[in-house]
């Protein structure tokens, strides 16, 4: 399956509020950087897309380090653009479905290998652990009905998967990209973002229990 | 389609921005690939190998260094190499490029869609035409005059932009793949830029206007697959 699928990592921005003074592709979580951990999750994955933007030329160099056959898909708008702009980029010659994966997000091995073997078109979302995210409301079968700033049942933290043609430019977010097709399927995956110094702490310790085999 | 791009170019003059944003109509495209040769379809540099068999190294190393540093201007070095290297019989010359090693993987999908395939090459075409013939798609050369096998006389120097630009005026969708200095203008003007890392890194100059970088010959040819 993960031969048909194009994984699309966002590593354009600049992680302004985590406030380490680099791109978040590049800070280490347990000595590696998390581009890395991104690609040895990713290593069966055939077409690899990396979005970049702000320090491109040290994420290229970093990435090189564990493989030379991806493809690094540019946003020379990064400062002015959201997640959506990126996701249309890496989409828009990708294979036929095109996995949404934002740079900052670490996902449980097992979910990932879940998610790579996982046929067509979903939604992931998790547990909720912060209270700036974006919800996502689900029916009793975990169906995705609706996202929300409000409330909801979930934390929506990506990735998704969708159909490479579905991928519109959005001055918005990937959410916002994804809301046209809902109702869409559902899989509850333990994933964790990286936004804030405190996230990044806690984010650190639960992978240090992880093992990718 | 021709509104759309119309309305893009449009955009782009107004912003004097890349064409980062540019959808493309699957339905009603027609897709035209034009390789730089050096380096992205040749997996070693031409002009280094002509010196080294005809020992003008020294020069041609001196005049490289030139160019590369900025203080002499492409057009300017190409005139120059042209006369160091004109000099030599054009015929040999044209056999040894003959042997430069190409890329297999890349020349097998530029076979199965000749048609889909363009070479730009800023060599002269009496040098290049053997290794070209080998490739098997239309190209586009900078030409000379040759008399009693030397060249004599430089009669044009290719400006691969505008072989972007025609294939545009004829309702291409144009993809410039490339890796140099003298490449940065075809891929400014065409509607997706593929910069390559294959034989060396990407002239810096380049990646600003960029859509794609790649650094592997496997994922150029899933590329270029995935965008027929």
């Amino acid at each position: 399956m993960s031969s048909v699928k194009s994984v699309v990592i966002s590593c354009a921005g600049i992680g302004s509020r985590l406030g380490l003074g680099q791109t978040k592709a590049l800070i280490k979580l347990n000595g590696k950087s998390l581009i890395a951990w991104q690609l040895e999750l990713f290593k069966d994955v055939e077409d690899i897309r990396i979005v970049i933007g702000y320090q491109a030329n040290d994420i290229i160099k970093e990435v090189l380090k564990y493989r030379k056959d991806v493809v690094f898909v540019y946003n020379h708008r990064y400062f002015e653009t959201k997640t959506g702009a990126s996701f249309f980029l890496g989409a828009q010659h990708g294979s036929e479905y095109v996995l949404e994966w934002d740079g900052d997000l670490l996902v449980h091995p097992d979910d990932v290998k879940k998610i790579l073997d996982t046929e067509g078109e979903f939604i992931c979302y998790a547990d909720k652990s912060s209270d700036e995210a974006v919800f996502v409301q689900t029916d009793d079968e975990g169906k995705v009905l609706a996202f929300s700033r409000e409330t909801g049942d979930y934390e929506w933290t990506g990735p998704a998967c969708i159909q490479r043609d579905k991928v519109k430019y959005s001055s918005g977010n990937v959410f916002n990209q994804l809301e046209p097709y809902l109702p869409m399927k559902g899989i509850k995956v333990r994933a964790y973002d990286i936004d804030t110094y405190s996230d990044y702490t806690r984010v650190m310790e639960i992978t240090k229990k992880w093992a990718i085999k | 389609m021709r509104e759309k791009r119309k309305g893009e170019k449009q955009r782009k003059k107004e912003n004097n921005t890349e064409k980062i944003f540019f959808e493309m109509d699957d339905n009603t495209r027609k897709i035209k690939f034009i390789f730089d040769l050096d380096g992205t379809v040749t997996s070693e540099e031409t002009l280094p190998l002509i010196a080294k068999q005809f020992k003008v190294e020294q020069e041609i190393e001196k005049l490289t260094q030139e160019t590369v540093q900025g203080n002499i201007p492409f057009v300017e070095s190409f005139i120059r190499r042209v006369f160091i290297l004109g000099k030599l019989p054009v015929n040999e010359v044209a056999d040894l490029l003959e042997t430069t090693k190409l890329y297999p993987k890349l020349v097998d999908f530029i076979q199965k869609h000749a048609g889909n395939c363009a070479i730009a090459t800023g060599n002269l075409e009496c040098w290049s035409h053997k290794l070209l013939k080998k490739i098997g798609c239309e190209s586009y050369c900078s030409d000379a005059v040759v008399e009693n096998n030397h060249v004599v006389k430089l009669t044009k120097i290719l400006r691969k932009e505008q072989v972007v630009e025609q294939y545009q005026k004829e309702g291409y969708t144009v993809v410039f793949i490339g890796d140099g200095n003298n490449d940065l203008e075809a891929m400014r003007v065409a509607d997706i830029a593929i910069a390559v890392g294959m034989t060396h890194n990407p002239s810096k100059s380049i990646l600003p206007i960029t859509n794609y970088l790649i650094f592997s010959e496997e994922a150029l040819c899933r590329q270029l697959n995935q965008l027929l």
